[in-house]
């Protein structure tokens, strides 16, 4: 059997597709960092920024990124270094893609901590084990004790490993199953369950009322939607807005496009682009917004609800909620409704971040999909345990930062210019509007190749200036990690060699695989014939029919 | 709650639940047709018949 044989994947329905790729985009940050970052930043002046933000740069990254995919998949190329090289004709193409390893590898490491940490707290509500801890000191040891290895005040040694092996072993166990009977099962199950849940917890915040302060939760949405138009003009305002937008919908990753990579040139992308970023909005700005910050304004007042805003994201989630769900009937069962939430949120996310790492292994080296899968998850894990013990030292916030903030805009930019300069702006409308069930308006192709790129040069500036260059110089601390403490330099030595010895070991892995199948970059890649029947995407024309 | 409060939330709610409505709508509505791709059969696959013992019948 040839190597592209083995690597052949398809989706079983449409729906099953739009559910794991709105799943890939909803995360921990939709009911997470959503509720904090509106707050923050000016409530209803937020809103603003955002939906702009989301029609300039959200929803034409999408579109690019499913285009960019399915034309990899014209050559059976479900990696980055393989869909640059598909469309860029050039022997730098292949290493630029090299990002798109990168990322969904580092993020994948420390990505199923956090959804560790969702699992042991769906578990700690289920069994009542942080019932009595109704302050924010007592909850924040709790949490302390959890994430800090060496600090048993609560939770014995093993247990936050116990609880990353089973987050990042069921998340290769899905992986393992395939695109059709793992990521997509997965999706279908794990989805309606999410909104399930999310919607029960609405349901409940809203039927508290006024809590001890005498605030009623529905002051949340004044929280979040109050106009503080002063702060439109707040460039600052406008970044927080426009990252947010970034982060929610995955874009960037290289997880989007192998997905896309499964469908054939008859299927269409334009309308499931465009419902699977409207789905992850309607998760974030709906059900995101009316949990969190709702359920602590009614319990902590509008001041206390602002400090924990201001705590961070994981305050909001692993601090705040769990003293919220102990002040309410039947406390325990909503609050493992919460964290199973947030974990299959972050499980619908992770299965994600290890496709494309297969999808290059099995296409260029002939590998079969489950030892690769397992090799990926072992060394996921390998890093997560680095990431596990030095936590305190502010590993994991070096990782999120150069892999999944800035290493996120580097790749967006780099296949905006690809697809929409290198490839030509008419290639890439054509590209888009096959097979595609909706025609978009045409001033989207003027955003997409003007507007985005230079939207995302904005951002990659100043991220660059205030905060990249600083945070290489040590000068502060990383991401939500906080400033590095006197005397730990050496632990972000440690992560920033590992992140350019990942790249460099698939820089060579690129090399060998280009030598491999004798490719020629100049040349590109033999488009695959799609069979009559066992089409990636056949399964979609022809549920459709 | 306030007047300008309350209008932010509608206008966003009502421009992403639109979105989302009218996206799966139009996904749900698509055309049922039984040769996407022009090489299929124009009319869909018959229902096959059966005798009492659920055996095939055969036709003409």
């Amino acid at each position: 059997m040839s190597t592209q044989d083995q690597s052949h994947e398809v989706w079983g329905s449409r729906i099953g597709l739009i559910l794991a790729m709105a799943g890939n985009a909803v995360g921990l940050g939709n009911f997470l960092r959503f509720p904090g970052q509106a707050a923050a930043n000016g409530g209803g002046s937020f809103m603003i920024p955002y939906f702009i933000s989301f029609i300039l740069l959200g929803i034409p990254l999408m579109w690019i990124e499913w285009g960019i995919g399915r034309n990899g998949g014209r050559y059976r190329k479900g990696h980055i270094p393989g869909m640059f090289a598909a469309i860029w004709k050039h022997p730098l193409a292949k290493y630029l893609g090299v990002i798109g390893l990168v990322i969904p590898l580092v993020v994948l490491s420390y990505y199923t901590i956090l959804m560790s940490w969702t699992l042991a707290f769906t578990w700690f509500s289920l069994t009542g084990d942080y019932w009595g801890r109704t302050t924010q000191e007592a909850m924040s040891e709790y949490l302390r004790s959890y994430q800090v290895i060496g600090d048993a005040a609560v939770h014995d040694y093993w247990v936050p490993f116990g609880f990353y092996f089973l987050a990042l072993g069921s998340t290769i166990w899905v992986l393992s199953k395939g695109i059709s009977g793992g990521i997509e099962k997965l999706a279908k199950i794990g989805m309606p369950i999410l909104f399930l849940f999310a919607i029960i917890l609405v349901v409940r915040v809203f039927t508290l009322g006024p809590g001890v302060n005498g605030v009623s939760p529905v002051e949340g949405y004044q929280f979040i939607y109050n106009p503080d138009l002063s702060r439109i003009g707040d460039a600052k305002v406008w970044l927080a807005a426009a990252g947010q937008i970034f982060f929610t919908l995955s874009v960037g990753m290289g997880t989007l496009q192998t997905y896309a990579s499964y469908l054939s040139k008859k299927d269409d992308i334009a309308l499931s682009g465009i419902a699977t970023a409207s789905t992850n909005e309607a998760v974030e700005v709906v059900l995101g917004g009316s949990i969190a910050i709702p359920a602590a304004v009614a319990f902590f007042g509008v001041a206390g609800a602002m400090q924990v805003a201001q705590s961070g994201s994981f305050n909001v989630g692993f601090v705040s909620m769990p003293i919220v769900f102990q002040g309410m009937p039947f406390g325990q069962m909503f609050g493992a409704m919460w964290f199973a939430l947030l974990f299959f949120a972050g499980i619908t996310s992770s299965v994600a971040m290890a496709t494309p790492i297969v999808a290059f292994f099995r296409e260029e080296f002939g590998m079969r999909r489950e030892p690769v899968a397992w090799t990926v998850g072992a060394v996921a894990f390998a890093f997560g345990i680095l990431s596990i013990f030095w936590f305190q030292y502010g590993f994991i916030w070096e990782w999120d930062y150069w892999a999944g903030t800035f290493g996120l805009a580097v790749m967006a930019f780099l296949e905006v210019v690809i697809f929409m300069w290198v490839f030509k702006p008419e290639n890439a409308w054509r590209s888009i509007h096959q097979g595609a069930d909706i025609r978009i308006p045409g001033v989207f192709k003027f955003i997409m190749t003007y507007i985005t790129p230079v939207f995302l040069a904005i951002i990659l500036g100043w991220w660059a200036v205030t905060e990249a260059l600083p945070f290489l110089r040590l000068e502060g601390g990383v991401g939500a990690g906080g400033p590095i403490a006197p005397g730990t330099e050496i632990y972000v030595h440690i992560s920033r060699l590992l992140l350019v010895a990942i790249m460099v070991f698939f820089v060579v892995m690129v090399r060998l695989a280009w030598k491999r199948n004798r490719y020629d970059d100049r040349l590109g890649f033999v488009e695959v014939e799609e069979p009559l029947e066992d089409t990636p995407g056949r399964a979609l024309a022809t549920e459709r029919s | 709650m306030t007047t300008g409060a309350l209008l932010f939330l509608i206008a966003a709610w009502t421009f992403v639940l639109g979105l989302t409505f009218w996206s799966f709508w139009r996904i749900l509505r698509g055309k049922r047709h039984f040769d996407p791709d022009g090489i299929g059969p124009a009319s869909p696959p018959e229902v096959g018949k059966f005798d009492e013992y659920g055996r095939p019948l055969r036709r003409g």
